[in-house]
């Protein structure tokens, strides 16, 4: 699917490197679609993607896309900031397990307070110099 | 080969560390030769019996480089085991312990020292974050989005208490009891006693988790004295033998690819059931527990993977009094990492230390009354590895 892409009025704080191999999730993630690998062998599903499975150490892995749904799993909203994020803080991380198993981590955006195990779904945070994704409740992307 | 501990010693933790611009600084070096010689003092012994000296790897912030080298000229000590220094985030300390130790089972040589010293308080929080954050979280997935190192501790606090209907009120409750241990150490950078009120009215550093919920910045200096137990009863005098270890990384970084239970704190599960099956003890018989916590959430958490308390009750048992001072079972005696100082890369050296005060019944007005068992735990990430020590008083 498609993910909502939600502007963002200011650049990245600290923006990931990218890599031969990590620059075709970057690329896909600016147009949209969150993808990552998976073991053609054994079919463990890593995040962050890699170029081996982790599971088995099989190569090479396939690339496949995610539904962008989950779940809440845990969240904090920070304060005290890195001087890099000072401008943004207070800001609100979280962990989030999705449909397909896998637990990522990323920036939780709207309504810091939807409660744990709500409904989640994925986001493109579009920002000046690059994409980040994140993770807002289910519905809610503007 | 077994080991002992024969001699310790610590600066109180707190701010030492000069800055550039004063006229005088305080030097590393200088802080923790005085440091190595109390210790050795302490033991009793010559330092011509010292055959290899481990260090954790200082601070970027630390200008002399090759530091432990720099230190065996300092002391003017020659050694036929290692000198080196080692590194593994929070649980740096245990394992410059665990080098140490390893030396004296090796039968190289037969006592070593286990050392180092960690200043970084003046550098400002927000520049020293911009370095910790890339050791807490993978620099391209995780650091982009602002995780600091104890945010992955405030989200475990998010989901305890979700899964087990405990309230802020209860995790802070930990804070009020290490603190008040910490009133009755020498070595505690934080020694008034605050109430439940104070703690929750500080204002907020990673929800739900406020400023004496958190760990403060610390600087610190610390020496343990390691020897065989066969060196260690010739000296005729108290010391530690160390009866039980335990290590486990979980193969994650911070979270589990797949999802699972973060709050169990599997490693240090692991940890603690090779630790207890090594010493040949169980989790009721200790005596008290110096745990790595940076947070109340964290004691809570590990208290029970150590099985001290149930699953699911470590706030409520805290609450009731059982891991205070004349509870069941203390935990963290010298404060903690809350109030007694959390100089990250030496802080377990400072739980060795309280155990051989305690252990040697020498903790005076916090002295747990015929301490006899301890334990201690040290950790990475997000407890995603866990190094345990059971340690045992010979009187």
């Amino acid at each position: 699917m498609t993910l909502r892409i939600v502007a963002m009025p200011r650049r990245r704080a600290y923006p990931p490197r990218m890599s031969a191999f990590t620059r075709t999730f970057w690329e896909e993630l600016a147009s949209g679609r969150f993808i990552t690998t998976q073991c053609p062998e054994c079919g463990d599903i890593a995040f962050p993607p890699k170029p081996h499975c982790p599971a088995c150490w099989h190569r090479p892995v396939q690339w496949i896309e995610l539904s962008g749904h989950g779940r809440l799993y845990a969240r904090t909203t920070v304060h005290a900031a890195p001087g890099r994020f000072a401008e943004e803080a207070p800001y609100t991380v979280c962990i989030v397990d999705m449909a397909e198993n896998v637990r990522i981590a990323t920036r939780l955006v709207g309504d810091p307070s939807v409660a744990l195990d709500s409904a989640m779904e994925l986001v493109v945070l579009r920002y000046e110099d690059g994409p980040l994704f994140g993770a807002c409740a289910a519905g809610t992307a503007g | 080969m077994e080991i002992a501990i024969i001699g310790a010693a610590a600066i109180p933790c707190g701010r030492h560390q000069s800055r550039d611009e004063d006229d005088l600084e305080i030097l590393e070096h200088e802080v923790l030769a005085g440091v190595a010689i109390d210790a050795v003092e302490d033991a009793g012994i010559d330092k011509t019996a010292i055959g290899a000296m481990v260090f954790n790897y200082p601070r970027a912030y630390t200008k002399q480089l090759y530091f432990g080298t720099f230190m065996a000229a300092q002391l003017r000590l020659a050694c036929d085991g290692v000198v080196m220094e080692v590194v593994g985030n929070g649980m740096t300390g245990g394992l410059v312990f665990e080098q140490a130790a390893q030396q004296i089972r090796s039968g190289r040589v037969e006592v070593a020292l286990a050392l180092g010293v960690n200043f970084e308080t003046a550098v400002p929080a927000t520049t020293h974050m911009n370095r910790s954050m890339r050791a807490t979280g993978d620099v391209d997935f995780h650091s982009p989005f602002g995780f600091t190192p104890i945010s992955w501790y405030a989200m475990d606090a998010s989901r305890y208490m979700h899964d087990n209907g405990v309230g802020r009120a209860e995790l802070a409750q930990v804070a009020v009891k290490n603190r008040q241990h910490a009133s009755l150490n020498p070595l505690a950078q934080f020694r008034k006693p605050v109430t439940l009120e104070d703690v929750l009215a500080q204002r907020p550093i990673v929800e739900p988790l406020g400023l004496y919920e958190v760990p403060p910045r610390s600087d610190g200096a610390a020496c343990l004295v390691l020897s065989s137990v066969d060196f260690a009863r010739t000296l005729d005098r108290p010391f530690v033998r160390l009866r039980g270890t335990g290590f486990h990384h979980e193969g994650a970084h911070q979270i589990s690819e797949r999802p699972n239970a973060m709050t169990a704190f599997n490693a240090a599960r692991r940890a603690a059931a090779t630790a207890f099956a090594s010493a040949g003890t169980t989790a009721a018989d200790l005596d008290l527990a110096e745990v790595y916590a940076p947070c109340t959430i964290v004691e809570v958490l590990v208290s029970e993977a150590l099985g001290l308390v149930a699953d699911g009750q470590g706030a409520h048992a805290c609450m009731a009094g059982e891991t205070s001072l004349g509870g069941r079972i203390p935990i963290c005696t010298s404060g903690g990492l809350l109030s007694r100082g959390h100089p990250p890369f030496i802080t377990p050296l400072y739980s060795f230390v309280e155990i051989a005060e305690q252990l040697r019944h020498r903790a005076g007005r916090r002295q747990v009354a015929g301490a006899s068992l301890g334990i201690t735990t040290c950790e990475l990430g997000n407890y995603n590895a866990a190094l345990i020590h059971i340690f045992e008083a010979m009187p």
